[in-house]
């Protein structure tokens, strides 16, 4: 087999049994790899609690993997979000997946809880659990540091053992599996980090057809702005967005409250290259190297994280931000929900968190105690508790990222439409309505949105599926990742092929949260955005959204899924139908 | 979604590429809207109901050089290959479909092909380009298709003459009845030079404008920009050139904000233009002959395959220096520049041409049109020396 090798490495950390097991060809075909895989994999688990022992925590890498196609050396991390109750799936790229491909896997499905801490430990063909006692407790880097020499690692910090409901896995590279806090389903297995290393290499059934297509997608990054233009993220990183969504208007600033904050310049992508020295960093093997650092090798904060911990606190020194958002690196935390949830407190108790003491709240959450105990639950919960629900800006319990949803309508829809909750990624509508690629979109009308959602989040299954970055489709398409796919794996795929796979996987998911209780009363943004305005101004007016527009276009949306009015599948045999 | 369909099926008219009456646009909200020819509407509503994309336009082609190139092409072949920067980048390449392996009802064929191409050629239908997210999106694939074939079929005549009955015959009509004389006149521009921000932006809009209204461009792509003080007032990437208004950016040239990230992918070869000349505007379009010219070369035992990235060498043309180099990143911006300060005017291999003024865009229009013209002026005294002669 080309593209795949087949294998998945079940791991029962409760027996301490690890085993190798074939995933049949057709499953391949059918989900690809990624999330289509880890979300195929869930089907017989999808209603137990995120923190139950037989919960998988499923690591799938895709058929791409491992071969030279752009951004392709990425995983998904698949489980059942503690902070959502949703299904979960997060993308991460770094050495960790072209090294689980290279030990011969295509997944690793872990289920039990060990009774003391462990480590798991890949090396080709061989498994091991190793005691983690003495990892327990350690920060990322740290345990990173006492993990060298075997292989790549990913590993939870504090946080994820601690149960933080946004706990994120980091990758050895600092690469982080983030929202959704499937790094406290980790740590509820007293798995404290995988580390993998393998010598295998991934044929290619066609290599010059392979070489043909990635010639094409440089090509199309070349000519993408976003992408290596002089203004684009090769350059200034995701900050590069932060100077755009204040000229747009749509900056979230104190909780949502306003969409512009006055001192975001401090933090733009220039400011952060010309205070920091930023040079090029970034996923294994990506072109882009959208991600910068210090000299030193200090990961320096992308897009939202800048923008969360600055205008949605209300924070304008730069060097702040950076410090917070290494703190959540170190301890192993979502920095949207982190931010978003300190955003929250701040408005109910009438003061936003300073920048001194941001590091001091950040390092309660991880640790559960004092303030840090309402914290670590994330903005839905706490709000709850503080008896002001409203005051949580997230959508099914995960904190919206940094673009109001006042300021690009597709956005707004998008949010409520994703299957993980409030994620801007689903559907990144971001593309179209701000970045105009690969057309652009009237950002203020919901004319064709429910279609164009619905499109993109299929595509973008498909892409999480491959598994590929998102980043790459501001400038290459479905077209040429179908080419790659196919002179890898020997089989033919075509983008409309591809789609329909990704229409799948986002209904299985769908299929999943209904069955857990999810409605279309949970496809609805906070109250907040309906009621009050945005920052209009400089001839940018930025009203409420309109509900019944809204919801009109939500029923479209409805329809064009095959859905119910209620969001909700009307044949009862969709998921047994499913390969 | 129903506005969008009459103002692209308008555009197919004003711009000329679609026969009127011989127009279908079809678009996917919760149900499926189209307009246009009721059989070319069924068939559009058909294909579309196989894909998983928003827009089709179906239409017959004002030349017929996109059937001429199916009939023309060897019995094997299914897909044009034309070699153009715009289409080698973004459609790679045209399939097509041939009149008598149409089925009775061909969507279901079509659809697949569109499944995995942005644009299809069906003879004696015609071109059928999908949308992914909006009907502009169907109409500038359409446009693309309908410039590449038009560029290619030209490069094919010079090589092999006509070889269909009546092919001679429709290249004459085309000759006398499409193509029109190519002028600035009536135009009136500002004399420069612009500092004015207002001033400046209503420049650009109306001179973009112009360049689509005169045919410089396919479908509206091109990019234009002037330079006043520390900024470059550049149209946006994607922007349709005859609808600027709010789709330029200011971008500055120590890049102390990055607001312009959604400028034109050429930012760059502008940006080295305005630096290494005394120009005050760049104009850039894709004029069809010129596109045309610029890749006959008459080079002989010329090591290079990929002459369009990788010709190192600077060819003159009608006075007018011609280079390679690919969009955005990948070239052109390093190889405009040097050649273009002194005759103000530069060819890209495949790909357009770029024209600077000192002052105002009069300048910069002018040497479009002139050089435009001697292309076209050129390419016919070619055909004629080949004794093709339409
Ligand atoms: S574009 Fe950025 S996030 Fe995507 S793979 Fe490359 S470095 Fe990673």
């Amino acid at each position: 087999m080309h593209g795949w090798t087949g294998t998945i490495l079940k791991v029962d950390l409760t027996v301490g049994r690890i085993w190798r097991e074939e995933i049949p060809a057709e499953l391949l075909h059918a989900y690809l790899g990624g999330r289509g895989l880890g979300v195929r994999l869930m089907r017989d688990y999808f209603r137990l609690d995120p923190f139950d022992p037989e919960m998988p925590l499923i690591f799938a890498v895709g058929p791409l993997c491992g071969t030279p196609a752009p951004t392709a050396a990425r995983l998904a991390v698949v489980s059942r979000s503690p902070l959502t109750g949703t299904i979960c799936d997060c993308s991460a790229g770094g050495r960790f997946a072209w090294r689980l491909k290279a030990a011969g896997l295509d997944a690793l499905f872990i289920t039990g809880q060990s009774p003391t801490p462990v480590a798991l430990a890949i090396d080709g063909d061989s498994a091991e659990l190793l005691p983690a006692d003495t990892l327990w407790g350690m920060e990322v880097k740290e345990s990173v540091h006492a993990l060298a020499g075997h292989g790549s690692v990913a590993t939870i910090g504090p946080a994820g053992e601690n149960g933080v409901l946004f706990a994120n896995i980091i990758m050895g590279e600092g690469n982080s599996v983030g929202r959704g806090g499937l790094g406290a389903v980790m740590g509820a297995k007293r798995l404290k980090a995988v580390t993998v290393d393998g010598a295998g290499i991934v044929s290619l059934a066609d290599a010059e057809r392979f070489e043909h297509a990635r010639r094409d997608v440089m090509r199309l990054f070349s000519a993408s702005p976003v992408i290596f233009g002089e203004l684009g993220i090769a350059r200034f990183g995701t900050p590069a967005l932060v100077d755009l969504m204040r000229q747009r208007r749509m900056a979230p600033t104190e909780n949502f409250r306003k969409t512009v904050f006055p001192a975001s310049g401090n933090y733009s992508g220039p400011a952060i290259l010309r205070d920091y020295q930023a040079k090029n960093d970034g996923c294994f093997g990506c072109p882009i190297q959208c991600k910068k650092s210090t000299p030193q090798g200090e990961h320096l904060p992308e897009y939202e994280s800048v923008s969360h911990f600055g205008a949605l606190n209300g924070i304008s020194s730069l060097a702040a931000i950076v410090k917070a958002n290494t703190i959540c690196n170190d301890l192993g935390m979502d920095t949207i929900t982190a931010a978003a949830t300190l955003s929250a407190w701040g408005e109910i108790r009438g003061r936003f968190p300073s920048a001194e003491e941001v590091p001091a709240l950040l390092r309660a959450a991880a640790g559960r105690y004092g303030d840090g105990g309402l914290l670590s639950l994330g903005s839905r919960r706490l709000t709850e508790q503080l008896g002001r629900p409203d005051l949580s800006m997230s959508v099914k319990g995960l904190e919206l990222p940094a673009y109001d949803p006042r300021g690009a309508y597709g956005m707004a829809l998008a949010y409520c439409t994703s299957n993980r909750g409030g994620c801007h990624l689903r559907a990144y509508p971001i593309s179209h309505e701000i970045l105009r690629k690969p057309v652009p979109t009237d950002r203020f009308s919901f004319s064709g949105k429910a279609r164009i959602i619905k499109i993109a989040e299929d595509t973008n299954a498909a892409v999480d599926s491959l598994v590929a970055c998102k980043f790459s489709f501001l400038g290459a398409t479905l077209e040429e990742y179908a080419e790659l796919l196919s002179a890898t794996t020997g089989t033919e795929f075509t983008p409309q092929n591809l789609k329909e796979i990704g229409e799948q996987i986002y209904l299985t998911e769908r299929w999943y949260n209904c069955e857990n209780g999810f409605t279309s009363a949970d496809d609805r943004l906070p109250e907040r955005f309906y009621a009050e305005p945005g920052s209009s101004g400089e001839g940018i007016e930025v009203p409420p959204i309109d509900r019944a527009r809204f919801a009109e276009e939500l029923q479209k949306y409805y329809r064009i899924r095959g859905l119910t009015p209620e969001g909700t599948f009307s044949d009862p045999t969709y998921l047994v139908r499913q390969p | 979604m129903k506005d969008q369909i009459a103002k692209y099926a308008g555009k197919l008219l004003a711009d000329r590429s679609a026969l009127a009456g011989r127009i279908a646009i079809a678009a996917n909200d919760d149900v499926l809207l189209a307009d246009g020819d009721p059989a070319l509407v069924r068939l559009a509503g058909s294909v579309l109901d196989r894909l998983n994309c928003l827009s089709l336009v179906v239409a017959s082609p004002a030349v017929p050089f996109a059937d001429f190139l199916v009939a023309r092409a060897p019995a094997g072949d299914c897909a044009i290959v034309p070699r153009d920067t715009e289409t080698r980048t973004f459609l790679h390449d045209i399939p097509f479909l041939r009149a008598n392996d149409l089925e009775a009802d061909p969507a279901a064929r079509i659809a697949q092909l569109l499944g995995s191409r942005k644009g299809v050629v069906v003879e004696g239908v015609g071109i059928i380009a999908s949308g992914a997210l909006t009907v502009e999106q169907a109409y500038i694939n359409y446009s693309s298709v309908f410039h590449a074939t038009f560029v290619k079929y030209l490069e094919d005549l010079l090589v092999e003459g006509f070889r269909l009955p009546g092919e001679k015959e429709a290249f004459a009509a085309f000759r006398t009845g499409w193509l029109r004389p190519l002028t600035a006149e009536g135009l009136v521009f500002r004399p420069g030079p612009l500092s004015n921000p207002d001033e400046i932006l209503d420049e650009v809009t109306t001179v973009g404008r112009y360049t689509v209204e005169r045919g410089l461009v396919d479908s509206f792509f091109g990019n234009i920009s002037c330079r006043s003080g520390d900024l470059i007032y550049i149209s946006q990437t994607a922007a349709s050139l005859d609808e600027l208004s709010g789709c330029i950016d200011p971008v500055s040239f120590g890049n102390t904000s990055t607001t312009g990230i959604t400028a034109s992918s050429e930012l760059a070869a502008h940006r080295r233009i305005f630096e290494t000349s005394d120009a005050a505007v760049i104009l850039h379009g894709h004029p069809k002959f010129a596109v045309v010219m610029s890749m006959l070369c008459e080079e002989e035992g010329c090591p290079v395959t990929d002459c369009w990235k990788d010709c190192p060498k600077v060819r003159i043309m009608g006075g007018t220096p011609v280079v390679a180099g690919e969009i955005g990143a990948g070239g052109l911006a390093k190889r405009v520049p040097p050649v273009i300060a002194g005759p103000g005017r530069a060819m890209v291999y495949g790909h357009g041409v770029f024209t600077i003024g000192r002052t105002g865009f009069a300048e910069a229009f002018n040497a479009l049109v002139e050089v435009e013209n001697w292309c076209r002026t050129e390419y016919f005294r070619r055909l004629a020396l080949q004794g093709i002669t339409g």
